[in-house]
């Protein structure tokens, strides 16, 4: 019975590993599409804008989310954005005209362009830099792992002739263990 | 009474100095009496601390305003409760309190201590007593909490109204705990680095104060969500604040340590990684408590804003100095036999986890600081608010929720085509099914699709884990379901504790996810009997009541509710007006189900005519992120506590020390 399960065991350790480069392009993939924005193409709305745009009272908030009651800042800026979308303006330009009215400091979020554009890379770059440390690392270990010959667990196990099928079965149980990380 | 908090300051300033100096040269010379001298001194620096948080308290509650914190953070009227929680509700009283905690838990490890780790100890002493001192050394030389005004005002300007709330008087503490208990793991560190005993040894002890930490952190966090949700009355939770930000960043570092932590038990990898994130964990509360107090990002927190950001700024220059020199010195004796079978195991899984984790807390950091770079560069004040990291950290969220999912399951050292579809096949197949389920719902939102689905994925592989887990107790010993199934938690609290605590973290994700993407609000004038509709709820405006007291004016409107035709009862949004501060706040008011919140706010009225501006919001699934907190204290709570095995491991590792001894 140990033997038949220990066939079977070996016949898994033996399959095809995954081609990880494979799966893990196919990871970003899905990643960079969940980071696509989807932008819908019609007129932006007023709650869209709102949340583009910080509220000047000191609140720390955005012109949406400010509830200061006859906040001085927030009010008039809430009927500016109405004015800019009844003259049809797409977002850009609304956003553009704000930025030019009030600076910068306006804006909730940096612009994409200059400087700014630091903000919104620098995360993807030590990340992306991290993952190909990692990558690398991984490779590593693994190139290290199989020119000491230290073989996994797994193949040692298929090396070693174990007569006593009692120990062969509690050397099994034990791998099974191992390998749920209990 | 404030000559002996401030006497007792002074002499925990001494006793903690005297520590510091005896526990280094103890544990340089390995001289046990040095080192106990320092003991003692930490036990003398805790003692003393505690009768200096006692005095204030003390004057707090005897409302001597001749003290100049006591007159500015409390008033006559100010409710008992909300006059204790002023011991933290100032700057000055908040640094008392940090050290008192530290105190605390430097009692704690000391009793914990006694007959072990003793090679570890006089460093251990060093390090929570530098920091404790440090604290203290604020508030003698800088910032004195038992000032006194050369005169007696008659009356306080009371707590800042949007802090006399219950949550806040729980909130500062648990997330303080938090910061505050980072401190033990760090000591460790430190401790490992500075004898070179850098075994598994360190994190044995520290174990379950890094799962302490890390629980706190996590409970501050929410609770200060449920602070903001309640209070400032916007209909959200979370603003990406720099001062909320702070208060993440170490959550997110603490998990991964955790996370990582498990390799090195496991397989004696990752030894400088490890020791890099209880380093960075550190130094991010430090970081944080420097945002806090130093207004170089503008905040709403503005409250515990000071002058003390340059001392905070050169403390954590400190200790990174020397906690990179030490980590540069032990590289050597940190290498570690790296051994990987395969990319496709739990190692790279949780090394994944762990850039992401890093990743999110460094993207956080740059957004935090980044206006300050912008002002240095360019001399342009630009805002990084909502919109970027909200956008820059959805991708990072969705792929470590998937990691989640993937982490705990996949097989150490390699993984196969077949052990994937084991494990993997029922948690997949349902992700899909509900992201189709939600496609066709209408759910509309990209994001929203993908989240539940693979929010689905990681919660399915944890009760498919359980459900196996229990399976084979049941067959294999004969216990009914629900006996095998709190058998299996039993019998390896740390795994199953960890899967709970993924449950909670799903729980909270889906809630944050739906509450953001799908939440609906209006805004409109009533004149009383009128109505307003969102979501399928109609809100008859009634009326208003209006109250006064000695502390407070208020005014609540009576908001009846139906559905359908169905009468669902009333709320009563309320405006106050406290007296001593002359200050406005908005009381909202929610009416929450397990699947949506409704959160009105009496915006504003006018007395003459009745009218009334509501704005009220639906909130779908905001109760899933406060029940999945829960359920990440339940998971906490089972993993912190010791299981026989562990006790037989720790008492054996205790024993063998002693003999050793």
């Amino acid at each position: 019975m140990a033997g038949v399960a220990l066939k079977a065991n070996v016949r898994v350790g033996r399959e095809r590993p995954l081609s990880f480069l494979r799966l893990l392009s196919l990871a970003c993939t899905l990643l960079a599409l969940a980071a696509v924005e989807v932008r819908a193409l019609e007129q932006p709305t007023q709650t869209e804008i709102e949340s583009q745009l910080t509220c000047q009272c000191g609140c720390g908030l955005t012109v949406h989310s400010c509830n200061h009651v006859n906040c001085p800042s927030g009010i008039p800026l809430k009927e500016e954005i109405a004015q800019q979308l009844k003259m049809g303006e797409p977002r850009e330009q609304i956003l553009s005209w704000f930025e030019k009215k009030y600076g910068e400091k306006v804006l909730a979020a940096p612009t994409m362009r200059g400087f700014n554009l630091a903000a919104w890379t620098m995360p993807f770059i030590v990340i992306g830099a991290g993952f190909l440390m990692v990558a690398f690392i991984l490779l590593r270990w693994r190139r290290q792992t199989a020119v000491a010959g230290v073989a996994g667990l797994s193949e040692l196990h298929d090396k070693l002739e174990i007569a006593d099928p009692a120990a062969r079965a509690r050397l099994e149980e034990a791998l099974r263990r191992f390998d749920e990380g209990k | 009474m404030s000559e002996i908090g401030r006497l007792a300051l002074i002499l925990a300033f001494g006793v903690g100095v005297l520590g510091v100096l005896a526990s280094l040269i103890g544990g340089l010379r390995r001289d046990r009496e040095l080192a106990a001298v320092g003991e003692n001194a930490a036990w003398a620096f805790c003692g003393l601390t505690g009768i200096a948080v006692a005095a204030l308290l003390t004057l707090l509650l005897r409302h001597d305003f001749n003290v100049e914190y006591v007159a500015a953070y409390s008033s006559s009227t100010l409710p008992v409760w909300y006059t204790i929680a002023a011991l933290w509700g100032g700057m000055k009283g908040s640094l008392l309190w940090w050290a008192f905690l530290l105190a605390g838990c430097t009692a704690v490890v000391l009793l914990q201590n006694r007959d072990r780790n003793r090679a570890f100890m006089p460093w251990v002493t060093a390090t929570l007593l530098t920091t404790g001192t440090f604290f203290i050394s604020l508030l003698v030389f800088v910032t004195d909490p038992f000032e006194r005004l050369p005169f007696t005002p008659t009356e306080g300007s009371d707590l800042n109204p949007l802090l006399q709330n219950y949550w806040m008087t729980i909130h500062p503490p648990s997330l303080y705990m938090g910061f505050v208990s980072t401190t033990v793991p760090f000591a460790f560190g430190i401790a490992a680095l500075a004898t070179g005993q850098l075994g598994d040894g360190w994190i044995r002890s520290t174990r379950r104060w890094t799962l302490f930490s890390w629980f706190f952190l996590m409970l501050g966090n929410l609770f200060g969500a449920a602070w903001a949700y309640v209070v400032l009355g916007w209909g959200g939770y979370w603003a990406w604040d720099p001062v909320e930000n702070a208060a993440f960043m170490p959550w997110l570092t603490s998990t991964a340590f955790l996370h990582s932590v498990m390799i090195q038990e496991k397989k004696d990898m990752l030894k400088v990684w490890n020791m890099v994130l209880v380093i960075l964990t550190f130094a991010l509360t430090i970081f944080g408590t420097f945002l806090t107090r130093s207004g170089v990002v503008s905040s709403v927190h503005s409250f515990t804003q000071s002058g003390l950001g340059p001392f905070f700024l050169v403390f954590l220059g400190i200790v990174l100095t020397i906690s990179i020199g030490l980590l540069v010195w032990r590289l050597p004796l940190l290498r570690s036999r790296n051994e990987l079978e395969s990319v496709f195991s739990r190692e790279a899984a949780f090394l994944l986890n762990n850039l992401i984790l890093v990743g999110i807390a460094f993207t956080i950091f740059w957004g935090t600081i980044f206006p300050v770079i912008s002002e240095w560069v360019r001399g342009v004040k630009i805002t990084v608010g909502p919109p970027f990291f909200n956008r820059v950290n959805a991708p990072l969220a969705l792929a470590l929720v998937f990691l989640m999912g993937v982490g705990p399951v996949i097989a150490w050292r390699r993984a196969t085509w077949s052990s994937l579809r084991r494990s993997f096949g029922i948690s997949a197949s349902a992700g899909v099914a509900v992201g189709l389920i939600a496609m066709v719902a209408g759910a509309g939102n990209f994001y929203a699709i993908v989240a539940f689905s693979i929010a689905t994925f990681a919660l399915m592989t944890v009760l498919v884990e359980f459900w196996r887990g229990a399976r084979v107790r049941h067959a294999v010993l004969g216990e009914a379901f629900p006996v095998a199934l709190s058998r299996l938690i039993g019998k390896n609290r740390r795994r199953y504790g960890g899967y709970v605590v993924h449950v909670g973290l799903v729980m909270v994700f889906v809630g944050i996810v739906a509450s953001s993407i799908f939440k609906l609000e209006i805004q409109k004038s009533l004149l009383p009997g009128e109505s307003l509709e969102l979501g399928g709820y109609t809100l008859t405006y009634e009326g208003v009541k209006n109250g006064d007291t000695d502390h407070v004016l208020w005014t609540a409107a009576t908001v009846a509710i139906s559905a359908d035709g169905r009468a669902l009862g009333a709320v009563y949004p309320e405006k106050r007006f406290y007296k001593k501060p002359e200050q406005p706040t908005t009381e909202v008011a929610i009416r929450s189900t397990f699947g949506e919140d409704l959160y009105v706010v009496l915006a504003s009225y006018e007395l003459k005519t009745g009218a009334a501006i509501f704005q009220v919001f639906l909130n779908p699934l905001i109760a899933w992120m406060w029940i999945g907190g829960l359920v990440m204290t339940i998971g906490a709570g089972i993993c912190m506590w010791p299981s026989f095995a562990e006790r037989r491991v720790e008492s054996t590792a205790d024993a063998a020390e002693r003999v050793g001894a």
